[in-house]
């Protein structure tokens, strides 16, 4: 049977745009620096930090005062109401969470509660599927950070709008029209030579970006593979700008979100007018043993938020730079017999900085009225969450990217908006 | 051309089936045709491997490496010895498909913690991985990484754990969407009490049923109602069906296919393969015979069009530059190219295909390649270019370009990436033309950096 050849090509794959068969490099470089920086979002910042595996709301902002809390449902690893850093004499912070509780004290957090979409999904690959794409319908091939992309960041030049500090690229990230790097260290990100024969370094450099910019008559995947080389190139020569001048200010606990984050200050310090970062950490499917385990991911999760943010704020760059949270789910309510929770449905997610309206958005989790598998139900449609960076942080058009009908949460300042 | 059996559908037939073929195995295959090369790859149980399986455990030096033994209680060392495998078996159809199972019924070393259980697992895998379908799933439902990875060892009767349910169901057998919450909770009562057991705290795990802490109460799992334990959910999952057919044959189809052959397969391909799953009893032997034998596979929009994972790029590299490897190199840069074998991101395994491909991944296989051609030692991970150029003419840059093309499978590439190839052979320190004099000195620099520059193109990181 056959096939349409660019429907075969690309599906299921980020489109690279034929524009993009000439090689940036040749004119983003130095212009850039001279014209683009601080253009765009006006500088703003946003950096998306995924809890991989599907993060126990329950447990991180703890409905304490509710007596089905510590009584029914979480006997076990339920977090000690005597424990908890009390956010608003309802809810309050796992004590690993210290840090963020800090942060929440100068105000400079947002709680959103109770955080899905229509018929949550309990897979979590559909779930995290419908969180990248922003579609609960998975009509969408891009991601919602894409989307904007395409719409907002496509043809400026820059080969360093946004970045994955990843060893992977978030679907959020897919795009038609502009490829977002990837890495995770700048000392080994470059195209490497064989060191016997320094004097045929540019040889091979040049050889190597030339393999990757040939025209194609036809679509293929190999074209795909080279627009991803081309600005593998481009971005390598911006980001070595940044690599030997900044200096941290802060104090960065020992663990890989940490790193990532600390990495996002260098470019953010740097002013390469990076408007999006996106960074994950792992390990939240708490199926079983989750105490201990949960409370480790959390402190390292508020530890580095701190962390990045004290630095910004050390060198005078906090007020541009937003961070978001986000999970393919919550857990289920009630704890399973391993001391663990299966998959749920409604989360809480933490947006932190400068800009941010302090408070929490949405009522406390209803612990009393639980679906029919034992879930919470939702109250605040994910797509409002994302729609209030885009609108409020982003000045974008959030009905653009997310279709209407998904109102401002007012989590940013309004001065800021 | 598509269905013709020549060079190119030998070569595309070796990358799919196994990791790539050197130009001596190729002419092998030519020899061969076409059924009888698919027949070497499929029943490859009569093919003598005791060579590579001796080496593994050190008990001969009559295949490189000559220290060719690695320490299985740590990750790294299960790494290089799965590497080692894949790279020197006499028979790649039997690692390609077991390092497809790898990542279909994946373990992660980080929750597992100890890397004897998932040796365990991949070689409770092997022997079974083109068997019927039925009794690996059994046995991995079975098996002690699997166990603790989706928790099914703390499983219990009142309290049931659904995580090893779900992913059986949604990963493992039938898909997403072909099975309900009810369902997940109802086999996660099925499964109780298979759990594990040790004789004490230096041993390993081993399975063991629990009849304590298992709920023999009734289960409507899939629409059928009885007293199940997990053998019966499994067989309830296998047999299911609905109006499209058997469920378990269109999923394994499609995924088989698309491993092999290409994504998305058109209805008519998902439809045949799960005659084939039924008609043959749920036999993987069968199935992927019949994806090598289907005229479809040979066709263009089939051929270079699936991207090599980390592991196929660095095996397919090793082997068709009959390189010399310790496998540090090569496990040491695993992570850097993003795929931590043994230890996946969740339970769905690495997703692969374009996810590979990011500007990082990209320089993480070009410092990959860097370092093995870039060796000139005789330790480590490293390559002997008078030998892979023996018989071939390096007269003239065209010649370079062609006695190497060949060995990547890129003697299809087009006359500009040719002409580039050429340039670069043939270039002076300044860029100017008239480099190449086919000398000693001049091989070393520039057949070397062919070489690494045909790995890092487009093409290579296509399969």
């Amino acid at each position: 049977m056959p096939m349409n050849r660019r429907e075969f090509l690309f599906r299921g794959v980020g489109v690279a745009s034929v524009s993009m068969m000439i090689p940036r490099f040749a004119v983003a470089g130095a212009r850039f620096f001279e014209e683009s920086v601080g253009t765009g979002a006006s500088g703003r910042t946003l950096v998306v930090l995924e809890l991989a595996g599907g993060n126990d709301g329950l447990n991180t902002v703890v409905p304490y005062t509710d007596p089905l809390y510590s009584g029914t449902f979480r006997k076990t690893i339920g977090v000690p109401a005597g424990a908890v850093l009390d956010l608003d004499g309802t809810l309050g912070l796992n004590p690993a969470l210290s840090s963020v509780k800090a942060l929440w004290d100068t105000g400079r957090v947002a709680v959103i509660e109770g955080v899905s979409y229509p018929n949550p999904n309990l897979s979590h690959f559909t779930s995290r599927d419908i969180w990248h794409t922003a579609d609960p319908k998975l009509a969408q091939h891009n991601g919602w950070l894409g989307r904007y992309a395409d719409l907002n960041l496509a043809g400026n030049d820059n080969p360093l709008s946004g970045c994955a500090v990843s060893q992977s690229l978030p679907r959020t990230l897919l795009a038609d029209k502009v490829v977002f790097p990837s890495f995770t260290s700048l000392a080994s990100y470059g195209y490497t030579t064989d060191g016997s024969y320094p004097q045929d370094a540019p040889n091979q450099t040049n050889a190597f970006v030339s393999q990757n910019s040939l025209p194609h008559e036809i679509p293929t995947r190999n074209e795909l593979i080279e627009g991803v080389a081309r600005d593998a190139s481009t971005s390598a020569a911006t980001l070595k700008q940044v690599a030997g001048s900044y200096v941290a200010k802060a104090t960065y606990p020992n663990n890989s979100l940490a790193a990532a984050l600390k990495l996002c200050a260098q470019m953010v310090v740097g002013n390469l007018g990076t408007q999006i970062f996106y960074v994950t950490y792992g390990g939240f499917d708490n199926h079983s043993a989750e105490k201990t385990a949960h409370d480790t991911l959390l402190k390292a999760v508020g530890d580095s938020i701190k962390a990045f943010y004290d630095d910004l704020a050390a060198q005078g760059a906090s007020h541009n730079v937003v961070l978001m949270t986000w999970s393919e789910f919550g857990r289920r309510v009630q704890e399973n017999g391993s001391a663990g929770t299966d998959h749920g449905t409604a989360g809480v997610h933490f947006v932190v900085g400068d800009a941010v309206a302090k408070g929490v958005y949405g009522p406390p989790p209803d612990l009393a009225h639980l679906d029919s598998n034992g879930n919470l139900k939702w109250q605040t449609d994910f797509r409002s969450y994302y729609g209030t960076l885009l609108r409020s942080w982003f000045r974008a058009d959030a009905d653009a990217v997310l279709g209407p009908g998904y109102p401002n949460l007012g989590f940013i300042n309004s001065k800021f908006v | 051309m598509s269905n013709s059996w020549d060079r190119e559908a030998a070569a595309h037939l070796a990358r799919r089936a196994g990791f790539g073929a050197t130009p001596a195995e190729l002419d092998r295959y030519l020899q061969m045709g076409l059924d009888a090369t698919v027949d070497f790859f499929v029943n490859y149980d009569s093919i003598d491997n005791t060579a590579m399986e001796a080496a593994l455990f050190g008990l001969t030096l009559a295949i490189p490496p000559s220290r060719a033994t690695y320490d299985l209680t740590n990750i790294t060392g299960l790494q290089k010895w799965f590497l080692h495998r894949m790279v020197y078996t006499a028979r790649p159809l039997e690692e390609k498909i077991t390092f497809f199972f790898n990542n279909h019924f994946t373990s992660g070393i980080g929750k597992v913690g100890d890397s004897i259980l998932i040796y365990n697992q991949n070689k409770t895998v092997r022997p079974l991985a083109m068997g019927r379908f039925d009794d690996l799933v059994l046995a991995i439902t079975k098996d002690p990484a699997m166990l603790i990875w989706l928790d099914n060892a703390t499983n219990v009767k009142g309290r049931p754990n659904e995580n090893y349910a779900r992913e059986l169901m949604e990963l493992f057998t039938l898909g997403v969407d072909n099975y309900t919450q009810k369902d997940v909770t109802e086999v996660a009562r099925a499964l109780t009490g298979w759990t594990l057991t040790r004789a004490d705290a230096n041993s390993p795990y081993t399975f063991v049923f629990n009849a304590a802490q298992h709920d023999s109460g009734q289960k409507t799992i899939l629409g059928q109602t009885g007293n199940w334990d997990a053998t019966d959910a499994i067989r309830i999952i296998l047999d299911f069906t609905n109006a499209e057919g058997s469920v378990s044959g269109r999923f394994l189809g499609r995924k088989l296919w698309s491993f092999f052959a290409y994504h998305d397969p058109p209805e008519w391909v998902v439809a045949d393969l799960a005659n084939v799953w039924v008609s043959s009893n749920r036999s993987i032997r069968a199935m992927v015979g019949s994806i090598f034998r289907n005229p479809e596979f040979y066709e263009a929009h089939a051929r270079k069009v699936l991207v090599r994972s980390p592991v196929e790029y660095i095996v397919a590299s090793l082997r068709q530059l009959e390189a010399q490897t310790d496998m540090s190199t090569p496990a040491n840069n695993l992570i850097p190219m993003g795929h931590y074998l043994f230890n996946p991101p969740d339970a769905l395994g690495f997703p692969g295909d374009m996810t590979w491909i990011n500007t990082g991944a990209i320089f993480a296989r070009a410092s990959f390649a860097n370092a093995v051609i870039s060796n000139r030692g005789k330790a480590g991970t490293y390559i002997d270019t008078t030998a892979l150029l023996k018989g071939k003419k390096t007269d003239t840059p065209a010649d370079v370009v062609n006695a190497l093309a060949d060995r990547f499978g890129l003697a299809d590439a087009a006359p500009a990436t040719r002409a580039i190839w050429e340039k670069y052979v043939d270039a002076k320190a300044d860029g100017s033309r008239g480099f190449w004099n086919n000398s000693a000195s001049a091989i070393d620099q520039k057949v070397r950096g062919l070489m690494h520059l045909m790995l890092t193109t487009s093409d290579y990181h296509l399969c």
